[in-house]
């Protein structure tokens, strides 16, 4: 059973459309998995949709000076209305691209549907590690899919920024217990973990900030962490 | 065709509509995008391009701080609900998230855009717009009930989805049917029992 999910603030700002693609996918992906959370997007958007067309809901940019008001364009709707109406072609459905699946060490996955239509990148390996980074161009904020394969397991380290862990396929565990398909695992830089895998895993991964491995000899794989991130 | 509907609220009255009431006439909306739908009436969109503009207008003014973008935010959102009325299903959620979701999606990619120096659109991958709102339990089975029937009655001339929809999905009567599509009542009745006898066909008759 799913243990771990996007906190409360997260949904609503997935909600809100203010997260970036990396993160807006992850929960996407996520509540594909968690019908719990699925509701709770519903529920929430239900909910912000509602306040956001509330007559009342223009008290909030209602400002007392007058010059912020009138920033406000004049636009012609009568204008825009023709414009828009004199097109007559209906748009259909939007299509979901086709199944897409991609390889790690000879193990083939199928990608969650709101990765199918996204850039991916080679996939490189360093050992038991393979990844491929999602090309989503949000600078310093990197997106992959990692492979871990059996046995396999990232150093202890900790992070100077955020790291979204989402299981896809497998299970692996750290400190805080075993983790199955669909976890979100949200971690800052408050945290240490040592991800460790019995059979493989395959995790979609968002972070802002490279790895950083605390512990003696491992301190020497620094590159791992800027190959994770 | 006279337009069923009167009352059209007016520019004038949505400018100062703060001192209005709160409430949203969600039935109102509803109608007006089953008329969109079923007979692309331009008056019943003017009814929701009045209703959602100037909100729309200043959501996207205070996300993007433009008023440039602002204005092709409500642009591209009115444009898609002109556009993409006859997807949207009342049965899995009010007007007003429908309408919400679209702009947010408009927002999300023009916003990307801009910032990452991409086209590529994500957001109705991540927000897929056709996704049952309704998410319980019991309303699932249900809602593949409906995706079926949806499919068969697609395969019937114009004319008579036009009926099947309007009785079935908007539960109009014939009476209304009939003044709705501005056809005489016995039309409606014909087209309707024709509808319903290849519908039988090609469901299959189960059971009974």
């Amino acid at each position: 059973m799913i243990k771990h999910h996007p906190k409360f603030e997260l949904l609503q700002s997935f909600v809100e459309g203010d997260l970036p693609a990396s993160l807006a996918a992850g929960i996407a992906i996520h509540a594909d998995m968690c019908s719990l959370c699925q509701r709770q997007i519903n529920q929430l958007t239900e909910q912000v949709a509602e306040a956001s067309f509330e007559q009342n809901f223009l008290h909030k940019f209602v400002v007392d000076n007058d010059e912020d008001l009138a920033e406000i364009a004049e636009l012609d709707f009568d204008e825009i209305i023709e414009k828009i109406t004199a097109n007559d072609e209906l748009e259909s459905k939007h299509e979901l691209r086709d199944e897409r699946a991609i390889d790690f060490k000879g193990m083939q996955y199928v990608l969650p549907k709101t990765l199918r239509n996204m850039a991916l990148g080679k996939t490189a390996q360093i050992g038991k590690l393979s990844r491929a980074r999602v090309l989503l161009d949000e600078g310093e904020i990197h997106t992959n899919l990692l492979h871990i394969g059996p046995g396999g397991a990232i150093p202890q380290h900790t992070h100077k920024g955020f790291e979204l862990t989402l299981l896809l396929a497998g299970t692996f565990a750290d400190e805080q217990g075993e983790y199955v398909e669909g976890d979100f695992i949200m971690l800052d830089k408050r945290h240490q973990h040592q991800p460790a895998t019995e059979h493989g895993c395959l995790c979609y991964t968002v972070a802002n900030d490279a790895l950083h491995f605390t512990q003696g000899i491992n301190k020497l794989l620094n590159p791992i962490g800027s190959f994770i991130y | 065709m006279p337009p069923v509907h009167s009352g059209l609220p007016s520019r004038q009255t949505a400018a100062t509509s703060s001192s209005m009431t709160n409430e949203i006439d969600h039935p109102q909306l509803c109608q007006w995008l089953k008329s969109i739908a079923l007979e692309r009436d331009k008056q019943a969109f003017t009814g929701v391009f009045k209703f959602f503009a100037p909100k729309i207008q200043r959501i996207a003014q205070s996300k993007l701080s433009s008023e440039a973008l602002a204005a092709e935010v409500l642009q591209d959102t009115m444009s898609k609900v002109w556009r993409k009325a006859h997807l949207f299903d009342d049965s899995k959620g009010a007007a007003t998230t429908w309408v919400y979701t679209i702009m947010r999606n408009v927002t999300f990619d023009l916003l990307r855009k801009i910032k990452a120096n991409k086209e590529d659109t994500l957001s109705d991958d991540i927000w897929p717009l056709t996704q049952a709102l309704n998410t319980e339990d019991e309303a699932f089975s249900d809602h593949i009930e409906n995706r079926n029937l949806q499919g068969v009655i697609d395969t019937l001339p114009e004319n008579q989805q036009q009926v099947v929809k309007g009785f079935y999905f908007m539960e109009m009567s014939q009476e209304q049917l009939a003044l709705h599509l501005n056809l005489p009542l016995g039309t409606v009745k014909s087209r309707l029992r024709l509808a319903l006898g290849k519908l039988k066909l090609k469901l299959g008759e189960h059971d009974d």
